[in-house]
Parts: C-alpha cells; structure tokens; sequence
C-alpha cells in the first residue's frame, strides 16, 4: 500500500517531517534529545509490515487519520509501516483482496503487526459481521494467529464501541476479549488522536519494545493521565467557577464544564495537550465537555453526556432507569416516613398502655 | 424495684472510632455534595479568589482520611476488641443471636419486651458490619479517583471498577446509602434510649451501659 505514497506526490516536507518528529517525541514523553533518534526510526527503511482489518465500525478512525494535515500524520505512518491489507485504501478488491490478505499473513507469519479497527460481533456465531464469507470473529482470530502483536485503533476495537453499548445486538466486544495469547495496545478514542497511533509505532521502532501499558493496555504516554489533571479550564473547576448551561455567562468566560457533564475528571487521555486539528484545538477548548471517549463502555457510562454521573436501574423497575438522585431522594422519604410511623406507633403505645413503673 | 449493673462495654477506642467515625462521614456528606453539585457559591471573575473547590475537595480528602484511619481501627477491634466489641458478638450465624434477632425485631415492632446486651443486639450489629463492608468499599472508590495515576490504586481501581466513571456513581450512590444510614441509625439510638435502660447514648460517650442483674 505505501507504494501509493512511496512515489514522492505525498512525500512530506523536511520542516513538516521534522515537526512531527518532534511532536509524537513530546507525546512520547522523551526529551528533545530523543527527536533525532524517532527522525531516524521514521525515516528507517526497515518497514514492519501490517494487516489492518476493519470490523464493526464507521470507519471514522481511517478517516480521520486520514484527514490529518501539517504535518500529514497519516503520510508518516503510512510511509513508516509496509501496509500489506487496508480496506479502505487498498485498490484491491473481491477475490483479489481476500487472496492478498491469505498470501500477507502467510508471507510475513509471526512478523507483522495486526492493526484492528472495529468490534467484533460474537453473538450467534458472529454472523453479523462478515467479509468475504467469513465472519469478523474466524478473520481476527486466524490473522492474529500469526501476528507479532495486535494495536488495537479505536474506541470500538479495544473495548467494543458504540455495537457494544446496551443493549449490544450483536454481541459485540473488542479485540482483548477475543485475542489472549499475543500482546495487544489498545489505541482507544472515538476517534484516536493519530499521533498517539504515531507515536506507538514510533516507540516500538525506535525502542524495539512496547511502551509502559496501563492496565487497559493503554500507552501510558498517552493515556496515563486524566483530561482534568491537564485542562486549561481547571482553575476555574478549583476556583468554583462553571458553566450552568451552555450559553449563558461563564460560557462566554470560558468557565469550567463540570456541571454541564464533562467527564474529563474521570477520563485518561492526552487531548488537553495532545490536541487535534491544525489549529491544535480540543472538545473542551472549544467549549464542549469531554465525553470520555477513551474510557470502556462510555457509550453507557458515560451517558447522559451533559450530566456528571449517569442514571441506575431502578431494581425490579424493568429497565426503567432513573436520576440517582432522584431515586437517593426518593429512598430519603421512604425512610423518613418509615421513622414517622414509627415513632407515631411508639406514641400511641406509650399513651395506650400504662407504663409500668420501675 | 429492678437493680441495674453499671458495666463497662466500649473501650476508648471504640468510643475514639464512633465520633471519629460519625464527624468524618458528617463532614464528607457536606463537601461530597458539594463537590457532586457545585452550587454557585463561588466568587466571580474581579473578586478576590479563594479557591473554594479546591479547599472544599481538601477538607473531603482529610475527612476522608479520618474516616479510614477509623475504619481500620474499628476492623482492629472486630478481631482484637472486647467481648462486645468483636464480630462474635453480634453476628448473625449464632442460635444465641438468632434468638436476640427475633425478640429484638418484635421489640422494633411493638409486639415484643424490649431486652437489653451488653453488646449490640444482632439487628444494629448486622447493619453496623454492613456499614463496615460499605466502608472499605468508599475508601478504596475514594482512593482510586484521589490517586487515578497511583500504580496500586489505579490497578485495584480498574479492577473493581474498571473506569473512574464507575468508581465516581458507586460512591455517589453510597452517599446516600450513608444519609439514609444515619438518619435510622439516629432515630433509633434514641427510640433505644427511651425505650431501653441501658443509656446507650450515654454510653457511647461513657463506655457504660445499665444492664439488668
Ligand atoms: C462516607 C464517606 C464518604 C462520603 C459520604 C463521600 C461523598 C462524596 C461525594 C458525594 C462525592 C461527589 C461524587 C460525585 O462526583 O458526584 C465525593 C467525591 C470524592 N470523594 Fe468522597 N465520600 C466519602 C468518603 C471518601 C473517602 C474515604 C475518600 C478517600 C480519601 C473520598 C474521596 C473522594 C474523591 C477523591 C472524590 C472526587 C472528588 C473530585 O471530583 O475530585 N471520599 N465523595
Ligand atoms: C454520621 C453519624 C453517625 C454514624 C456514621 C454512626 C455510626 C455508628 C456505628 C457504625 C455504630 C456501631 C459501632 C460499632 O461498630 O460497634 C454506632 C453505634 C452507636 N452510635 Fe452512632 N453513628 C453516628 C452518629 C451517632 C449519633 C449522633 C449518636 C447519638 C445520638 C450515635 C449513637 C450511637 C450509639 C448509642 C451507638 C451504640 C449502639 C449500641 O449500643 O448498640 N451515633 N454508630
Ligand atoms: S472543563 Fe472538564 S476537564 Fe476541564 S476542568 Fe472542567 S471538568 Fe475538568
Ligand atoms: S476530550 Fe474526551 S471525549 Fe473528546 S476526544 Fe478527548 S477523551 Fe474523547
């Protein structure tokens, strides 16, 4: 596939090779004496060659990656990586690309890397997703099966995405819930920060290793710290100043979102300092709450977006769920009135009965 | 005419625990609801700044700390404390207590003579334990959104909770477990009073309840 970008209409220019270099070593967290070295690794001429595999998604990962520019993100990747199978870009398809994928895997057995994108359907077999006759889940696990390592891209491929949110029709999980005996990262984020896709791969290029995994086999660099420990609008979250409603004054002022639902106080991710878009903007920044994309099952979590915790099943209630604080206020008046007619027995009894005297 | 013993029950330490215990969770109902619903108390732009979330989230943090130092002290005394003290006492899986279970529940419901322990009567114990498993499940959500790059923290809390998002509704809605916990824990310590003659409230200053020879 990089033959497409190898012809030198997408090569970069050496300001905009150099900047980004620069900027996935500060995702990576090292030094600026490291930026020569991570040059070095994308310019290295030794390409691991990768299988990307899309599953059950909206593509919105390709296509942002895609969409990067100054410098273009996805030209460095995709100059640094030999990619053998990519739906999306390859010019392949039908039989022929079936045919690519079978002959890639047996070529580079227990040398590529396998990149997903998308969840997989596992319910019912996994007939809901398939390609060429063959589900998501025997493609996963047959092409896995001979990979040096899964990166899992995306929200929907670490931990399901949105096929996964209740009530999850077609059985959808991610790609650790499938895959146990090879090391997976998960690159999660609806959609994933592309330098935070370069800056993995540059890591391992550069150092031959994975970087430090949190527990979600998240790279710590990128996700090792919380929206709200980063944002620009924290002093205002300390200060007790928020946004009561969007529009309304301390919005205008750039006031904290807490109230209004961000759940950048309980989602790890780089955004803050990371950013996206040339003009390096973010959710926040440009006045929205974070919805916390990076996090497992956010799209149930972390739901309703525009309010701090989400709602609960009310037991026995048949899938009605409600405001917990309804529902804590509701169970404030039951006992209150529980202790009312309590008391109003114990009165009565006193009165009825003669006490006796001791 | 009845004669009534003066007999020590609760330690020092155990009275240390329970208003430890009790001021902390007041003042963590006070900052968490706070810092659940920032009601607009904070100064706007142009008036000196005093950083009220933060000092509020720092008072959270040291009542919370409070609350776990005696959460373990009172784990401690379940074990090690006195014979009214320790789980034995009270727990439920004894014919003895099953027995006091029944009497103390047709007490609560006016059919029965209220009796008197020296200890908790089984009903409050089996709540006081559940308070206490509660407990350690506040302090480890608490913990985990106060240290979320903690190595140890974070890998328990995942493991738990699997995202802070969880960790954050638990401990919400065990906030109201708590209002709601205090609010019968009250009424009835009082209804005890005046029903019962051992002087529980005093004696939970005291150390000393009036038991019946
Ligand atoms: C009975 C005991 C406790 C009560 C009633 C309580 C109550 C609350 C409430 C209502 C909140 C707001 C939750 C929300 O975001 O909606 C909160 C937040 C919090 N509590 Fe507690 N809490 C208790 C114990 C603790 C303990 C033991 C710790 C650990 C030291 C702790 C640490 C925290 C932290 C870190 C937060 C998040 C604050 C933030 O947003 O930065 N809490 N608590
Ligand atoms: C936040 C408020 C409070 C909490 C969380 C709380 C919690 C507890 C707990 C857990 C126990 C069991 C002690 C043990 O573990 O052995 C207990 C016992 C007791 N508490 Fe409280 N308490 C609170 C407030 C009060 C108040 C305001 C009073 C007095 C009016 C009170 C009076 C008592 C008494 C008398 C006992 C002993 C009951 C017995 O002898 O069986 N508590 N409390
Ligand atoms: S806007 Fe969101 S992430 Fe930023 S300080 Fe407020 S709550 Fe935290
Ligand atoms: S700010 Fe939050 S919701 Fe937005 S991209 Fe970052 S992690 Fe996802």
């Amino acid at each position: 596939m990089s033959r497409l970008f190898a012809n030198g209409l997408m090569k970069l220019r050496r300001r905009d090779f150099l900047k980004a270099a620069t900027i996935a070593t500060a995702a990576m967290g090292l030094p600026a004496s490291m930026v020569d070295k991570v040059a070095a690794a994308l310019k290295s001429p030794a390409r691991p060659p990768v299988i990307w595999l899309h599953f059950m998604e909206c593509t919105g990962c390709t296509e942002s990656l895609l969409r990067t520019s100054h410098p273009d993100v996805a030209t460095l990747i995709l100059d640094l990586i030999s990619l053998e199978y990519h739906e999306t870009l390859m010019a392949a398809a039908g039989k022929q690309a079936e045919e690519n994928l079978r002959r890639a895997v047996e070529k580079y057995r227990g040398k590529f890397i396998c990149v997903v994108e998308g969840g997989i359907s596992t319910k019912d077999g996994g007939v809901y997703c398939k390609i060429g006759g063959r589900t998501a889940l025997e493609i996963l696990k047959h092409v896995s099966a001979d990979a040096s390592a899964v990166i899992a891209v995306g929200t929907c491929a670490a931990f399901g995405g949105i096929q996964a949110a209740a009530p999850n029709p077609t059985g959808a999980v991610g790609v650790r819930d499938i895959v146990k005996d090879k090391p997976i990262i998960n690159i999660p984020g609806c959609p994933p920060n592309g330098y935070n896709i370069l800056a993995t791969i540059v890591y391992i290029l550069t150092f031959n290793k994975f970087p430090e995994l949190d527990e979600l086999n998240r790279p710590k660099f990128a996700y090792g710290r919380r929206i709200h420990d980063h944002c620009e609008r924290r002093p205002h979250f300390d200060e007790g100043r928020f946004v009561e409603q969007f529009g309304d004054e301390g919005h205008k002022k750039g006031y904290c979102l807490y109230k209004v639902g961000c759940k950048g106080p309980v989602t790890y991710a780089n955004c803050p300092t990371q950013r996206f878009c040339d003009v390096g903007v973010w959710p926040v920044a440009a006045g929205h709450g974070c919805i916390g994309c990076t996090e497992p099952n956010f799209w149930d979590n972390m739901i309703p977006f525009y309010e701090h915790v989400p709602g609960v099943e009310v037991p026995a209630g048949q899938g009605i769920v409600g405001k917990a604080e309804r529902i804590g206020k509701f169970a404030i008046g039951a006992a209150a009135a529980g202790i009312a007619i309590h008391a109003a027995a114990g009165v009565i009894k006193k009165a009825t009965t003669k006490e006796k005297e001791e | 005419m009845r004669v009534y013993r003066r007999v020590k029950v609760w330690s020092v330490l155990l009275r240390l625990y329970h208003w430890a215990f009790a001021l902390s969770i007041i003042t963590l109902f006070l900052t968490g609801y706070y810092i659940h619903n920032p009601f607009a108390l904070g100064p706007w732009e142009g008036t000196p700044t005093n950083f009220l979330m933060a000092e509020v989230r720092f008072v959270h943090f040291v009542a919370g700390y409070v609350f776990i130092a005696a959460l373990l002290v009172r784990i401690y005394l379940l074990f090690f404390g006195n014979q009214y003290e320790r789980f034995t006492d009270f727990i439920i899986f004894r014919p003895r207590n099953l027995v006091r279970l029944f009497h103390t529940v047709r007490a609560y419901l006016y059919l029965g003579e209220h009796e008197s322990y020296g200890g908790h009567n089984p009903l409050a114990g089996t709540v006081y334990l559940c308070v206490l498993v509660l407990s350690v499940f506040m302090a480890l959500s608490g913990l985990f959104m106060l240290y979320p790059e903690g190595g140890l923290w974070a890998s328990w809390g995942v493991t738990l909770f699997g995202t802070q998002q969880i960790a954050r509704l638990f401990h919400y809605l065990l906030f109201w477990v708590y209002l709601i916990f205090v609010m019968i824990h009250v009424y009835l310590v009082v209804w005890n009073d005046i029903f019962g003659s051992e002087g529980i409230i005093s004696g939970i200053f005291s150390g000393r309840k009036f038991l019946r020879t």
